[in-house]
């Protein structure tokens, strides 16, 4: 069965590395024009742009503060308009800022927030009406583990991604009569610059919690993501998937 | 602005809103007639309105604020003015009846919610929606 990735038009935020760039190369490389917003860092970003052009991927990257509800809007409407429309949406951008919750200042909390949850209202708010008018497309948020299981010093995120969740399972209802899928990835500790220090400081502890006994690559989320996305998942909608190897509860 | 709309400048734009909400609504472009319910003889949702809306924007390169629609219906008057609890005052009345003045009369239940000011409008009002936007476009 064909996936129905090749010749959609899809946006990816948080794409120029880690699991965003993971994503980004996995529709791409299916045939999907895909369109990444990275926040500051061009040089991943262009990195990430002429290995796709190497490789002969349609990819292309734009400078966007997803915290900023109208430079959401211009960027999506600029692929609209270059692409004639908007099929996928993975909202993938994401920080983190650990501590613990008396360790925390306004800005740990507002800053994760800013990103992790108001960034991907604004980039599904500015995607979903080209969407609707569509009467088709297919949105997949990255959430986490955290928002299921949480994590010391992690209430920040915890937050964040179980407010992910909740959206995910909210929109999908919202937005089922137009035909627009809505689901979500909990990604567990994968191995990206972003987890660096969690794997570092918990070592075997947690390890020891995951029952594949190993930590997730990238790669293995942004096929999840890629399976969402796809026309193999056209029953499928509200659902958040654990990418996590097993992982436990304490 | 808006009661100096003629009907020159509402023929003008209808066959593009009609044909944008026939795409919208999913329905036959000979049953968007200027003056049928959106809701009522349509079947429009609120969601539709959302889409059409964003269409028209797109079709007529204007931009159309959210609420944009409900303001111009509430012309001059404050949100105070205009309705109390919920419920649209006599003068917000008197100026719903002036700005859709295409609505036949009884259209206009008493007393009316604010929330079913959607239900009066047609394709005649999203008329003067463009055209209010294109003259504030244009002088800006």
């Amino acid at each position: 069965m064909d996936s129905g990735i090749a010749g959609k038009t899809a946006i990816v935020t948080g794409g120029s590395r880690g699991i965003g760039r993971a994503i980004v190369e996995r529709l791409a490389a299916e045939g999907a024009d895909v369109t990444f917003f990275y926040r500051d860092n061009a040089a991943a970003a262009d990195e990430v742009v002429a290995a796709a052009q190497a490789a002969g991927w349609k990819v292309a990257a734009e400078q966007v503060d997803i915290r900023d509800s109208g430079a959401c809007a211009a960027a999506v409407e600029r692929v609209a308009d270059r692409c004639g429309r908007i099929d996928i949406l993975v909202n993938n951008a994401g920080i983190t800022r650990d501590n613990p919750l008396a360790a925390f200042d306004d800005d740990d909390v507002a800053a994760v927030l800013a990103t992790n949850v108001t960034g991907v209202f604004n980039a599904t708010r500015a995607v979903v009406p080209y969407m609707t008018s569509q009467r088709s497309g297919t949105i997949v948020n990255l959430s986490s583990v955290a928002g299921d299981k949480g994590g010391r010093g992690q209430t920040n995120y915890a937050a964040s991604k179980g407010a992910i969740n909740a959206f995910t399972r909210a929109l999908a209802v919202e937005l089922a009569p137009r035909k627009i899928r809505v689901n979500c990835v909990a990604p567990g500790v994968i191995e990206t610059e972003m987890s660096a220090e969690v794997r570092e400081q918990s070592g075997d502890a947690v390890l020891a919690r995951i029952l594949l006994r190993r930590y997730g690559k990238a790669q293995e989320v942004a096929d999840a993501v890629w399976f969402l996305a796809s026309a193999h998942a056209s029953y499928v909608t509200g659902q958040v998937l654990s990418i996590d190897g097993g992982f436990k509860m304490e | 602005m808006t009661t100096q709309i003629t009907k020159e400048e509402i023929m003008a734009v209808f066959p593009t809103v009609a044909e944008t909400m026939a795409d919208a609504l999913g329905c036959d472009l000979e049953d968007i007639v200027l003056d049928v319910s959106l809701i009522e003889g349509l079947d429009a949702e609120s969601i539709d309105f959302l889409d059409m809306v964003f269409r028209l924007e797109r079709a007529f390169k204007i931009k159309i604020p959210r609420g944009k629609i409900v303001e111009n219906a509430r012309g001059a008057l404050s949100e105070a003015e205009f309705e109390a609890n919920g419920v649209v005052s006599e003068a917000g009345m008197a100026q719903l009846r002036s700005y859709l003045s295409e609505i036949p009369a009884d259209r206009f239940k008493t007393p009316m919610k604010a929330k079913d000011i959607p239900r009066l409008f047609t394709p005649e009002t999203f008329c003067k929606l463009v055209i209010t936007a294109q003259r504030e476009a244009a002088a800006a």
